[in-house]
C-alpha cells in the first residue's frame, strides 16, 4: 500500500477517540490500536488484523495462506475471538463448538513439566481433519442445573454446570483422560499485559492478602529459550509470553505450525495425520507471527464508561470493600517494553493479578497445568468485561461460559474468594446492583 | 453412480476427514449421527459461522463442512475427480459458477424460488438453465469521511468521472485491481456505463488522483477513509456497511452507474449429499438466511425482497436503487474480459503508480494556468488496447480464468508487454511537458 495522504495522519487518532462515546461505535471496542501508532505502525497492525482474520486453506492450495490441518478446531482465529471477544458455550449436545475447545491430558507431568498429553489425542480435542486424516471426534455438551443460590434479600441465582460426552472418537476411547473445557478469550490489552514486569507477579505473590487469599506464579517452559519463567497468558497462566501464546493456538487449534513449534499436531497413534502433506516449513513464516504479534501487541483494552455515574462509583468501593480486588487489581504499572514501546510505562487497569487463585471445586477442572493445580485458575482480567453482551452478542462468563450472567459468574467464586462471595451474598439487592453496574462499566 | 470403487473410497476419506463416519475402533457414538454438507466456499468465519449454527438448528440431521478457498483456488478443486467430494459450491465469484456451469459442474438447483425475483437492474439473479442462484448482493460506489469532505469543501460525488476533477488529487483510496478480489468488477462497471474509451480516460484520471493504491482487502479501504488519511474510498459496500453499522463516522454513497457482484450458490453435480446440499441452498435462500446476511457486521444485500421490509428504513434496498436505473451494470455481457481489464488497469494505472499520479498532476497546473494541453491529457487517457483489439478471444483467453493475485504464466508476458509500453507512454508525456515547461 502506498500512502501518499500522510497529511492527515494525525486525524486517525482523534477520529478513534471521538468515537469513543458513540454507542454504535461500542461494538468495535475490542478492535481499537492503541493511541500514538505511527503510518508504519498502523500497517503492521493492519497487516496483523488481516492475518488473525484469514480463514486457512488446507495444504496444497495456490494460496498463501495454506497449512491448515492435518488436525484442526476452526479456521480462523477470530472464529473463537470473534470481534477480539470472548466465545461461548454451545446451548445443549445438538450445537458443535464453534469458539470453545476442550484440552485433554492423562496424569502426569510432560518432560517440559506442563501437561501430559494424551498419547493418542494430544493435547487437545481437534474435532476437524484435512480430507484422509479422520477428525478426532466431537465433544457434546449438556448443562446439569444446580440448586439455586439465595442472595439477602431473597433473590435467586441459578446455576449450571457442564457435562462433556466424547463421540465419534476416531482414535480410541478417553477413558481415564483429563479434559478442561475452554472458550475464546478476549485478545485485547495482551501488550500491555505482556509488559508487566515478572518481578511484579512476583511481589504480588509475595504479598500479605486478606481473607486467606494467597496467589501465585505458574512457571512455564519458554519454548523459544527452553528456560522456565513466569507464565501470564492461559486461563491457567500457563503460557509465558504472546508470541508463545499465538504460536501454541497456530498449531493447536488451527494445525499451522510456526517457528517456535515446528512439528504438525499429529500422535504416534494417528497415522494418516503424521504423513499428510504440510504447506510449507513452517507453514506460518516468522515474520507473519511477528505481524500478529505485532497486532496483538496493540489491540488497546476499551475504555471504562460511566465511570462518574453515582452507582457505578459506588459499585467501584464495594468491589474493593468486599475484597474482590485482592485479586482483581485496578492498577498495574507496566515496565520496559523495548519491542512495543507503545505498552511501556503505563498505569493500566486491568482488574487482574496474573496470578493464579484456587477458586474452589466447584470451579475445578482436576486438570494441572504447570505449578496449577486442579483448583487453580489465573485472575482474568476484567477490562472490556462489560462489553461482552454488546460485542459477542452473549453473556456466558468464566473459563466455560457456565455463568450465565456476572452475577452467576460472582457466585461460582469459592476456595480463597470465599470471603468475597460470601459479602457478595450478604449485600442489599441494591448495593449489588451498584457493583454489577461497575462490572458493567469496565 | 456412487458404486465407483475409487469414488467410495474418496467419499469414505472425506467423510473420516470429518469426523462423519464410525472408523474401526471407535466408540459407539452416543448422540444421533449427523450427515456432512460439504460447503466450499470463501465466506469470512464471520459470515459462515452464522450459517453452521442457523442451518444445524434448523436441520439437525446435517453437519456442515466448510473447505475454504479463494476463487482461484476453488476453480481447480472442483475440477478434481468427483468435485473433491464438495456438495455445494457457495461463493462471491460470478465467473467461477459460470465457468463450471459451462463444463457441466452443477445439477439442477431445483429449489422453490418463489419470492426470489430473476433480476436486479440488468443483472441476472440466477442462470437460464437454472443450475445456480444468487443469495446475496454487493453494490459499488464510494466510502466517504463526510467531515473530512466538509473540510475540504467537497461533494459527495454523483459518479464516477466527478472523480478525475483535480479537486479530488490525492485524495482518493483505490482497490488495485490486480490485487483485491472486488475491483475488475468495479473497472468493467465504469467501462460499460462510459464505454470503452472513455471509460479507461476516466480511470486513468481517478487512478491519477489516488493518493493510497491498496493492495489487500476492503477493509483497508475503509480504515484508509475512516483515518481521513484520504477522504473517499472506492469500495464495495458490505465493508463499508457493516463499519458504519458498527458506528464509524462514514457514509457510503452509490453513484448514478453503480453495478452489483452476486455471490451464488450451486450443488454439484457428484454431490455425495445432493438432499443435504439442497436443504443448505434452500436455507440460504430463505428468509431467515437472507436474515442473517442483514446482521451488523455482514450487511449483505438479501436478494429476496421481502426481507427489505423487515428492516431498517436506512438500509439500502437495490431493487428500489435499480428502479432508478442505478443497476444497469450488465455483469453477464462483459464478464469474459474481467481478468483482462483488470490486469491492463494493474500493469498500465497502477503499477508506477507515482509516475501517473505525477503527469496528471503536472497536467492539472498546466490547465489552471491556461495552457493548452490537451494533446498531452489525451494520450494520458488513451486506452491501453482498443476496444477491438481488447474483444479478441486470443487475448481474452491467457485471463479468463485468472483471479486475484493468481499466478498465470500465459498472461505474465502480455503484462509485461503492457507494462513496458505504458512505461514508454508516460516517458513520451514526460518529455512532451518538459518541452512544453509544463
Amino acid at each position: 500500500m502506498r500512502a501518499l495522504c500522510l497529511i492527515f495522519a494525525l486525524f486517525c487518532l482523534s477520529t478513534a477517540n471521538a468515537r469513543a462515546d458513540d454507542a454504535a461505535a461500542l461494538r468495535e471496542a475490542y478492535l481499537q490500536p492503541l493511541p500514538g501508532l505511527d503510518d508504519a505502525g498502523r500497517e503492521r497492525f493492519f497487516r496483523g488484523r488481516s492475518l488473525f482474520r484469514q480463514s486457512w486453506v488446507i495444504a496444497p492450495a495456490d494460496d498463501k495462506a495454506a497449512g491448515l490441518g492435518p488436525l484442526y478446531n476452526r479456521l480462523a482465529c477470530i472464529s473463537c475471538h470473534q470481534k477480539n471477544g470472548r466465545g461461548r458455550a454451545p446451548d445443549g449436545p445438538d450445537e458443535r463448538m464453534l469458539s470453545m475447545l476442550v484440552r485433554l491430558s492423562v496424569p502426569g507431568r510432560a518432560a517440559d513439566g506442563g501437561p501430559k498429553p494424551h498419547p493418542a489425542y494430544g493435547g487437545q480435542l481437534n474435532e476437524e481433519g484435512v480430507p484422509g486424516v479422520p477428525g478426532e471426534g466431537r465433544a457434546a455438551l449438556s448443562w446439569i442445573e444446580l440448586p439455586a443460590v439465595t442472595l439477602a434479600g431473597g433473590e435467586k441465582v441459578a446455576q449450571r454446570r457442564p457435562q462433556v460426552e466424547f463421540v465419534d472418537l476416531a482414535y480410541g476411547d478417553l477413558h481415564g483422560s483429563l479434559h478442561s473445557l475452554r472458550v475464546g478469550q478476549p485478545v485485547y490489552g495482551l501488550g500491555l499485559l505482556e509488559a508487566v514486569p515478572a518481578a511484579t507477579l512476583l511481589r504480588l505473590a509475595r504479598e500479605a492478602k486478606p481473607d486467606g487469599v494467597r496467589g501465585r506464579v505458574n512457571r512455564v517452559r519458554d519454548v523459544a529459550t527452553g528456560r522456565d519463567v513466569v507464565g501470564r497468558f492461559g486461563f491457567k497462566a500457563n503460557m509465558p509470553n504472546l508470541r508463545q501464546q499465538i504460536a501454541g493456538a497456530f498449531v493447536g487449534d488451527l494445525g499451522i505450525t510456526s517457528p517456535l513449534f515446528p512439528s504438525e499436531n499429529c500422535t504416534a497413534a494417528q497415522a494418516a495425520c503424521r504423513v499428510a502433506p504440510s504447506a510449507a516449513h513452517p507453514e506460518l513464516p516468522a515474520a507473519d507471527l511477528d505481524a500478529i504479534e505485532f497486532y496483538l501487541a496493540h489491540v488497546a483494552p476499551p475504555p471504562q464508561r460511566d465511570a462518574d455515574a453515582p452507582q457505578v462509583r459506588d459499585g467501584a468501593a464495594l468491589f474493593e470493600r468486599i475484597g474482590c480486588t485482592a485479586c482483581h487489581r485496578p492498577e498495574l504499572r507496566t515496565g520496559p517494553a523495548p519491542r512495543f514501546p507503545l505498552t511501556a510505562g503505563r498505569h493500566i487497569a486491568p482488574y487482574t493479578d496474573l496470578l493464579l487463585h484456587d477458586l474452589g471445586p466447584g470451579l475445578a477442572d482436576g486438570r494441572p497445568d504447570y505449578r496449577a493445580g486442579p483448583r487453580q485458575w489465573r485472575t482474568p482480567p476484567l477490562w472490556g468485561i462489560g462489553l461482552v453482551p454488546r460485542i459477542n452478542e452473549h453473556s456466558q462468563y468464566l473459563h466455560d461460559g457456565r455463568a450465565r450472567n456476572l452475577q452467576e459468574a460472582v457466585v461460582w467464586h469459592d476456595g480463597e474468594a470465599a470471603a468475597a462471595r460470601r459479602r457478595y451474598v450478604e449485600l442489599a439487592p441494591e448495593a449489588r446492583r451498584a457493583l454489577l453496574a461497575f462490572l458493567e462499566s469496565l | 453412480m456412487n458404486d465407483n470403487p475409487d469414488f467410495s473410497a474418496l467419499r469414505r476419506r472425506l467423510l473420516l476427514a470429518l469426523g462423519a463416519l464410525p472408523a474401526a475402533g471407535r466408540a459407539a457414538p452416543a448422540a444421533p449421527s449427523r450427515q456432512p454438507v460439504v460447503v466450499l466456499t470463501s465466506y469470512n468465519d464471520e459470515v459462515f459461522s452464522r450459517f453452521e449454527a442457523a442451518f444445524e438448528k434448523a436441520w439437525p440431521q446435517y453437519r456442515l463442512q466448510l473447505v475454504w478457498r479463494m476463487p482461484h483456488d476453488a476453480l481447480p478443486t472442483l475440477r478434481q475427480p468427483r468435485q473433491s467430494g464438495i456438495d455445494v459450491y457457495w461463493s462471491a465469484s460470478p465467473r467461477n459458477f459460470a465457468s463450471l456451469a459451462a463444463e457441466g459442474a452443477w445439477q439442477a438447483l431445483a429449489i422453490d424460488r418463489d419470492g426470489l425475483p430473476g433480476h436486479v437492474g440488468r443483472a441476472r439473479l440466477a442462470d437460464a438453465e437454472g443450475y445456480y442462484a444468487a443469495t446475496e448482493m454487493a453494490g459499488y460506489g464510494f466510502i466517504v469521511n463526510p467531515a473530512e469532505l466538509a473540510r475540504l469543501g467537497l461533494a459527495v460525488p454523483q459518479d464516477w468521472s466527478e472523480l478525475a476533477a483535480p479537486a479530488w488529487s490525492g485524495r482518493i483510496a483505490l482497490p488495485d485491481p490486480g490485487r483485491v478480489g472486488f475491483a475488475p468488477v468495479m473497472v468493467d462497471i465504469v467501462l460499460q456505463a462510459y464505454g470503452w474509451e472513455r471509460g479507461w480516460a476516466v480511470w486513468s484520471a481517478i487512478a491519477g488522483n489516488a493518493g493510497s493504491v491498496m493492495e489487500a482487502g476492503s477493509t483497508f479501504v475503509t480504515d484508509e477513509v475512516a483515518s481521513g488519511r484520504c477522504p473517499l474510498g472506492l469500495s464495495i459496500d458490505f465493508f463499508s456497511a457493516a463499519a458504519i453499522a458498527n458506528g464509524a463516522p462514514l457514509r457510503f454513497a452509490y453513484p448514478a452507474h453503480s453495478g452489483i457482484n452476486p455471490a451464488h450458490i450451486a450443488i454439484c453435480r457428484d454431490a455425495p449429499n445432493p438432499d443435504g446440499a439442497r436443504a443448505f441452498a434452500d436455507f440460504v435462500l430463505s428468509a431467515a438466511g437472507q436474515r442473517l446476511i442483514t446482521h451488523r457486521d455482514i450487511r449483505k444485500l438479501p436478494v429476496r425482497p421481502a426481507v427489505y421490509r423487515e428492516l431498517p428504513a436506512d438500509y439500502f434496498d437495490p431493487f428500489r436503487a435499480a428502479e432508478r436505473g442505478v443497476f444497469d451494470y450488465d455483469g453477464d455481457a462483459t464478464r469474459d474480459r474481467l481478468g483482462l481489464v483488470a490486469a491492463l488497469f494493474a500493469q498500465t494505472l497502477t503499477r508506477e503508480h507515482g509516475e501517473l499520479a505525477g503527469l496528471w498532476r503536472r497536467v492539472h497546473r498546466a490547465e489552471a494556468a491556461g495552457r493548452d494541453v490537451g494533446a498531452v491529457r489525451r494520450q494520458l487517457e488513451a486506452p491501453p488496447l482498443s476496444a477491438a483489439e481488447a474483444a479478441d478471444p486470443a487475448l481474452l483467453a491467457p485471463f479468463r480464468d485468472r483471479r486475484e493475485a493468481a499466478t498465470a504464466p500465459a498472461a505474465n508476458a502480455l503484462e509485461a508487454q503492457w507494462q513496458q509500453a505504458s512505461r514508454a507512454r508516460r516517458g513520451d508525456i514526460a518529455r512532451r511537458l518538459d518541452r512544453m515547461g509544463a
